[in-house]
């Protein structure tokens, strides 16, 4: 038995991904094998290679310049996560926000301000300034929704939003609000696009993750936010439980700014001590979605990072990749992952990577690739990892176990 | 009483007071001439001297880096210094990084903008992309320490300071890290200080040499400072104070949480975090009075720390040690917009 004040669990969860709002569209989507990605010259002419886009965002209130693109990804994706819940008798009034984006406000931004600032500011640019500060993501959210409690951003890079939710565990831990809605935004944009052509990580193509033959990432754009509890409050308020939040890390590979560790030592440590936490072995761990970005240093080391973490099992893990569906959605990453993983465990649906046909060899993986394995999955792990050696790992567990820790 | 929970071993800074490990001799500055970049008339700031961060931090390279990141590498070195602490000895695994920043590698960011606007999207110099995300300065903390445990960097209006020392105590409470180096900072680039001008946010002390006046507008600052963070009674060391607890919202009751917090008794010292929005400064005081009473010391808001704005809270903290305020209990308090606060509470030996 548990103590349900130190458990935190998942009550809601809201998401605007390619396939559209909400977690149904992305889960109908996803198992339906469909891939979002499209030639992103349509959009970005100056860019070859493929992206996923988000179409038909409903207008919001008070909208304006203020506001960036993975503002408004976040707002909606908060209000999907909050539903219909009543903001005074939950405790979502005085909720806090962890919210994650790598680009936020820079989509709003022309390269004119590095040329003469004060001038493009007079053009504009002023308003649309307000929104670069990456903490302005989170009090966006915060303030669309009128929540009272704290708010916080936090960027680290690709791993950023599997972080917020392992932050915003910890400050309820801590009691620091009733509630955290956590997660992460990002819209498409000239300026990543751009970035990661000039380091020649796009892949031309749809992209292949742990494919022998892969070539790069595409880039996605997205925002998911979950809202946690902890297991007496949500006892207290007769909630639907989606999610046990048993697990969750980090480390840093202090090994180099924009390459992993190619052990994957780091990875793989904070994947252990995830499982440490949630008091499991790697036997337990029955689906792991991948971070995966189809890169050649990244999947090579992640891989690394799963023999070394599993090694003890009897059987291999299984292991996929869902941004050859939709992308690398940056700091929406981490969540939109974990909302996979709470997919799996809650739906016994484990989605292949799409695109690979010839896996890099592990002894200690099993790649899921062709059609949708149906099994029992009682835990499942995220895994995230970005620029700067961040990385995060969390546990998900059916929200049906939850009744045996109160 | 103070729940005891985590010790302030260390502390260093590259500020407009110079790089320095401990505390800060206390001296009044005037902002200075801005002259890094072309400038209608005088403009001045609370600047970071130029200097070479190899000559206060032996082997430090930070050639191609963002001038965030060198001032992290350097603060981070001089304040782990100051806490006495060899990292050989320590298990770097469970070294955690937390950095506090409202706007990131600004520097990078615009020369990635001013490559895009020479070259085209699609032909964009490579190196400042990496090197301008937020979380690059943390990341060379960690890496020039050999830091592997969590590695953060958050942004939050008006109290990133106050946040990461709040998420670094908070990693340390739940035995996620033994060590924590915990930063804060931002710098100055063209395009930011004309950002708060076109804003109508600056002082007349920056466009002037009159001296910098309450109330007005604010002076820009720059620079970085950090802590050395571990669970009390790890080392037997100096602490230069116990950080208890801490609140922060962005909308709420403050007087009411802050007195909660408090348990009944008055705080000794109350050290105000002006974070260089107009009214604030006045707001924080104001709202010291409400919680302390005339008997207790108020440590106002420095102006040279106020105008980092959002990271004004550790630089604030390390100049509010150096002044020898009383020991006992001690709330660092931070407000922003109209409701907005941050209350942290310490214990001063």
């Amino acid at each position: 038995m548990t103590d349900s004040r130190k458990t935190i669990v998942v009550t809601g969860i809201g998401v605007v991904s390619p396939y559209g709002i909400g977690v149904d569209s992305l889960q109908t989507g996803m198992l339906s094998g469909k891939c979002c990605l499209a030639p992103t010259k349509d959009l970005y002419p100056d860019f070859v290679g493929s992206t996923a886009q988000i179409s038909g965002l409903p207008p919001l209130q008070n909208d304006g310049p203020q506001f960036s693109r993975s503002d408004r990804l976040a707002m909606v994706a908060a209000r999907d996560a909050v539903g219909d819940l009543d903001f005074e008798s939950s405790g979502l009034r005085g909720s806090g926000v962890f919210m994650a984006s790598t680009v936020a406000g820079l989509s709003e931004i022309d390269p004119e301000i590095a040329e003469d600032p004060a001038a493009w500011y007079k053009r504009g640019g002023l308003a649309r300034a307000t929104s670069y500060p990456p903490a302005r993501v989170a009090d966006g959210v915060g303030e669309y929704l009128g929540l009272r409690g704290p708010r916080c951003a936090i960027s680290a890079a690709c791993a950023s939003s599997a972080m917020a939710i392992a932050l915003a565990a910890n400050m309820l831990l801590d009691g620091a609000a009733p509630m955290m809605l956590a997660g992460g935004s990002d819209a498409l944009c000239p300026f990543t696009l751009s970035g990661f052509n000039s380091l020649q990580a796009l892949d031309p193509n749809p992209c292949r993750p742990f494919d022998q033959n892969r070539k790069g990432l595409n880039l996605g754009e997205g925002a998911a936010v979950l809202v946690l509890e902890t297991l007496e409050r949500a006892g207290a308020r007769n909630a639907n439980v989606l999610a046990v939040l048993r697990g969750w890390a980090m480390t840093n590979d202090a090994f180099h700014s924009t390459a992993p560790q190619t052990q994957g030592k780091g990875l793989a440590d904070c994947m252990r001590l995830a499982m440490e936490m949630a008091e499991v072995s790697g036997d337990d761990i029955r689906y792991v979605n991948a971070h995966g970005t189809g890169t050649p240093l990244n999947d090579i080391a992640e891989t690394n990072a799963y023999n070394a973490a599993f090694r003890e099992r009897k059987r291999p893990v299984p292991v996929s990749s869902t941004k050859s569906y939709f992308g690398h959605c940056l700091g929406a990453a981490g969540a939109l992952e974990a909302i996979i993983a709470i997919i799996a465990v809650r739906c016994g649906a484990l989605l292949p990577t799409l695109r690979l046909t010839d896996p890099i060899e592990s002894p200690s993986v099993d790649w899921l690739k062709g059609k949708v394995l149906r099994q029992e999955v009682p835990l499942a792990m995220s895994v995230s990892a970005g620029f700067g050696g961040s990385n995060a790992a969390l546990i998900f567990e059916h929200g049906q176990f939850a009744s045996r820790r109160r | 009483m103070t729940p005891i929970l985590a010790a302030i071993t260390g502390v260093g800074s590259v500020s407009p007071y110079g790089p320095l490990a401990g505390l800060i001799p206390p001296r009044t500055l005037e902002p200075e001439a801005i002259t890094a970049w072309p400038t209608c008339g005088l403009r001045r700031a609370f600047l970071v001297k130029p200097f070479r961060p190899a000559s206060v931090v032996p082997g430090l390279k930070t050639r191609r880096l963002d001038r965030l990141s060198a001032l992290a590498m350097v603060a981070s070195s001089l304040a782990i210094q100051d806490a006495g602490i060899d990292l050989s000895q320590e298990n770097r695994s469970r070294v955690a990084v937390v950095f506090g920043t409202g706007l990131g590698c600004a520097e990078l960011t615009e020369a990635f903008f001013n490559s895009a606007a020479a070259h085209g999207w699609s032909g964009t110099d490579p190196s400042p992309f990496p090197e301008g995300l937020a979380n690059a300065p943390a990341s060379h903390v960690a890496l020039w320490h050999e830091a592997r445990g969590p590695n953060v960097t958050v942004g939050c209006k008006g109290f990133a300071g106050e946040s990461a020392l709040i998420q670094a105590a908070s990693l340390l409470r739940h035995g996620q890290a033994d060590l924590a180096i915990v930063l804060a900072g931002d710098t100055l680039t063209r395009a930011v200080y004309e950002w708060y001008e076109a804003a109508g946010q600056l002082s007349p002390a920056c466009y002037n040499s009159e001296p910098v006046t309450d109330g007005s507008g604010f002076v820009p600052s720059e620079g970085v400072a950090a802590l050395v963070l571990e669970p009390a009674g790890r080392r037997e060391v100096r602490a230069y104070a116990h950080f208890g607890s801490g609140r922060w919202s962005a909308d709420g009751e403050a007087v009411e949480t802050i007195r909660q917090m408090l348990g009944g008794s008055v705080p000794s010292v109350t050290i105000c975090a002006g974070n260089g929005a107009p009214c604030a400064t006045n707001r924080t005081t104001a709202l010291a009075a409400e919680i302390s009473g005339t008997s207790a010391t108020i440590v106002q808001a420095e102006a040279a720390a106020a105008g980092l704005t959002d990271t004004s809270a550790l630089l604030h903290l390390i100049l509010a040690l150096s002044s020898q305020p009383p020991s006992g209990q001690a709330l660092l308090l931070g407000t922003s917009g109209e409701n907005g606060f941050a209350a942290l509470l310490l214990e001063l030996p």
